[in-house]
């Protein structure tokens, strides 16, 4: 019989994840809470962060489930944004605001599935995939300058906070609160779609993907279809983000498809720890907030504080937050007798 | 025996270096086959044909009367040919049950099926009291039964074994030896095994395939082979 190299019983990744469903049901119970105690400001633009949450995860979904890192995360949340304007400001014969959510998602879903196609398909890995996402969320920023006619080029696009009919009921998103459970109920139910995602076949094959592609390649998996795959619901989820983003603050502009923001979706993800769809979710949140806060404090020197956390974090805690708390729940569990 | 898997005229060059040339070979149902041969013979090239991850400047593979020579890794993967690399390659961030359980699923195992074929296997490999043991802790020889697992949980019908005892004391070099013949006998696969170790190869009992140089020097059984005197001369040594 072969004996192990280490004589303890190793965290498993089952376990390392079994604890993220109740650190979820927490958070969201929290937030659910929240407005009964506070109200304000606050209560206003929470829910943007909560829409940041929704673009972190869909990161966390490609970088921290299958390993691909991208810097286009902006590009496809602008597709969402100018969407959801476009088929709900009249601009267009046809429209209105599911089918403004649904032609948000689909188009986020179509162009990554078309550049995935083309990439993976190709072999093309690592850095230059990280190249040409970089690039996507240039060219998405150029065009919704250049497309003025439908954009509003610089003067961005604005958007009316629509009215949400049931049929049974309608639910006018006006007033803050309404518009906080109605973000909440979204953000929560995208968390659990992309949770129950991560569990499925599919997504144990995206985590085999990550640790060993080759391994899999040689066990029959086409891997870069489901590259393509991942990243092209990685794209709808981000675009879905965009266009909640474009119902909530009523205006979408080029700056939120460009390489800054994606730079910054990408930070927020590094700090909070990739790993887990929670911990990407809540680092949209709080470093979102956390930079907003910064910004009006000290307005010169908030990037250079983020970008120092960013480099520490690199440096010393590959995992971010919720990475580094992993470990040490499992180092604990395995020091237990 | 029918005939699994053959081999003809296989060469492959690198730019004026030619690592196999004109290599006809065959396995049947069933049958192991051992290839030796010094460093540089070209015997991981060989293989790395068979595997899909080169392709042969020459000559035609086939798999069950079939010519899969334009087939790509996965595709003859989920034909039955499947390679354990070298160097153990496995998820080593997932437990041995996870590792298991994704093999499992490429080889596209219904979802009722999946756990009783998960538990089969990791039986057969020997691995059940370690399931839950992250690959990163396994010891290099257990890394190498749970590649080999990862093999049969995708259903390999060849199994392209390159160098399984590499880095394994003697013990563990038996044990290996042990447990590929009798998962052979016992679910009737095929084997194509590399390996310098020639105490593992002589237990196997395997028709013995010698290359040199990049083409086929002789074949034989392992007393044939062990007295030939070229082969003596190039490999075993003199002693």
């Amino acid at each position: 019989m072969i004996e192990p190299r280490v004589p303890v019983s190793a965290h498993s990744h089952r376990t390392r994840f079994g604890g993220e469903a109740k650190v979820a049901i927490a958070v969201f119970a929290c937030l659910a809470l929240f407005p009964l105690f506070v109200s304000g400001y606050i209560v206003y633009i929470l829910p943007q962060y909560m829409i940041f949450g929704v673009l972190a995860m869909s990161l966390a979904l490609l970088w921290g489930v299958t390993g691909i890192l991208s810097f286009g995360q902006a590009g496809f949340f602008a597709i969402g944004g100018y969407a959801i304007g476009l088929m709900t400001n009249g601009s267009l014969p046809f429209g209105g605001l599911f089918l403004g959510l649904i032609a948000a998602v689909l188009l986020g879903y179509l162009v990554a599935a078309l550049i995935g196609y083309f990439l993976f398909s190709a072999g093309v890995r690592d850095a230059y995939f990280v190249l040409v996402t970089l690039a996507l969320s240039i060219v998405v920023e150029q065009l919704s300058v250049s497309q003025s006619q439908l954009t509003g080029g610089w003067n961005g696009m604005f958007i009316m906070r629509p009215t949400i009919d049931l049929g049974f009921t309608r639910i006018e998103l006006f007033a803050d609160i309404p518009v906080y459970y109605v973000v909440l109920a979204a953000v929560a139910l995208i968390y659990a779609g992309l949770y129950a995602f991560t569990r499925s076949r599919f997504g144990k094959v995206l985590t085999g993907i990550r640790e060993n592609e080759m391994r899999l390649v040689s066990l029959g998996v086409p891997a870069a279809l489901h590259k393509t795959a991942a990243f092209a619901l990685s794209g709808a989820v981000a675009a879905l983000a965009g266009a909640l983003y474009g119902l909530h603050s009523g205006f979408v502009s080029p700056s939120i498809g460009g390489v800054l923001f994606s730079t910054e979706v990408v930070v927020w993800v590094a700090i909070a720890g990739r790993s887990s769809l929670i911990g990407a979710l809540l680092g949209g949140i709080i470093v979102s907030s956390l930079s907003n806060y910064l910004s009006a404090i000290t307005p010169t020197y908030w990037q250079l504080a983020l970008g120092l956390v960013f480099i520490l974090t690199i440096a010393f805690f590959r995992g971010g937050v919720a990475g580094t708390l992993e470990r040490f729940v499992a180092n604990r569990r395995s020091a237990q007798p | 025996m029918n005939q699994l898997l053959s081999v003809e005229k296989l060469t492959k060059r690198f730019e004026g270096l030619v690592a196999n040339e004109d290599v006809n070979f065959s396995v049947a149902e069933g049958e192991i086959r051992s290839v030796i041969g010094p460093n540089g013979a070209g015997k991981t090239t060989f293989i790395s044909m068979i595997s899909g991850h080169l392709r042969p400047t020459e000559g035609r593979i086939f798999f069950r009367g079939t010519d899969i020579t334009a087939l790509k890794v996965q595709q003859r993967a989920r034909l039955g040919i499947i390679r354990k690399f070298q160097t153990p390659s496995v998820f080593l961030g997932l437990t041995a049950r996870e590792n298991i359980e994704l093999a499992v699923i490429a080889a596209g195992t219904p979802r009722g099926q999946r756990q009783t074929r998960l538990d089969e296997v990791l039986d057969l490999v020997r691995m059940t009291a370690f399931a839950d043991r992250e690959a990163s802790v396994l010891s290099h020889g257990q890394r190498q039964w749970l590649e080999i697992g990862l093999l049969l949980g995708a259903k390999a019908q060849l199994l392209l074994l390159d160098e399984p005892t590499a880095g394994m004391t003697a013990e563990e070099t038996h044990a290996t030896g042990t447990l590929i013949r009798d998962l052979t006998q016992r679910l009737r696969l095929s084997a194509i095994i590399i390996e310098h170790d020639i105490n593992f190869i002589r237990d196997l009992q395997a028709p013995i395939t010698v290359l040199h140089l990049g083409k086929v020097f002789c074949e034989g059984s392992f007393e044939e082979v062990s007295s030939n005197a070229h082969v003596r001369n190039i490999y075993l040594g003199n002693e």
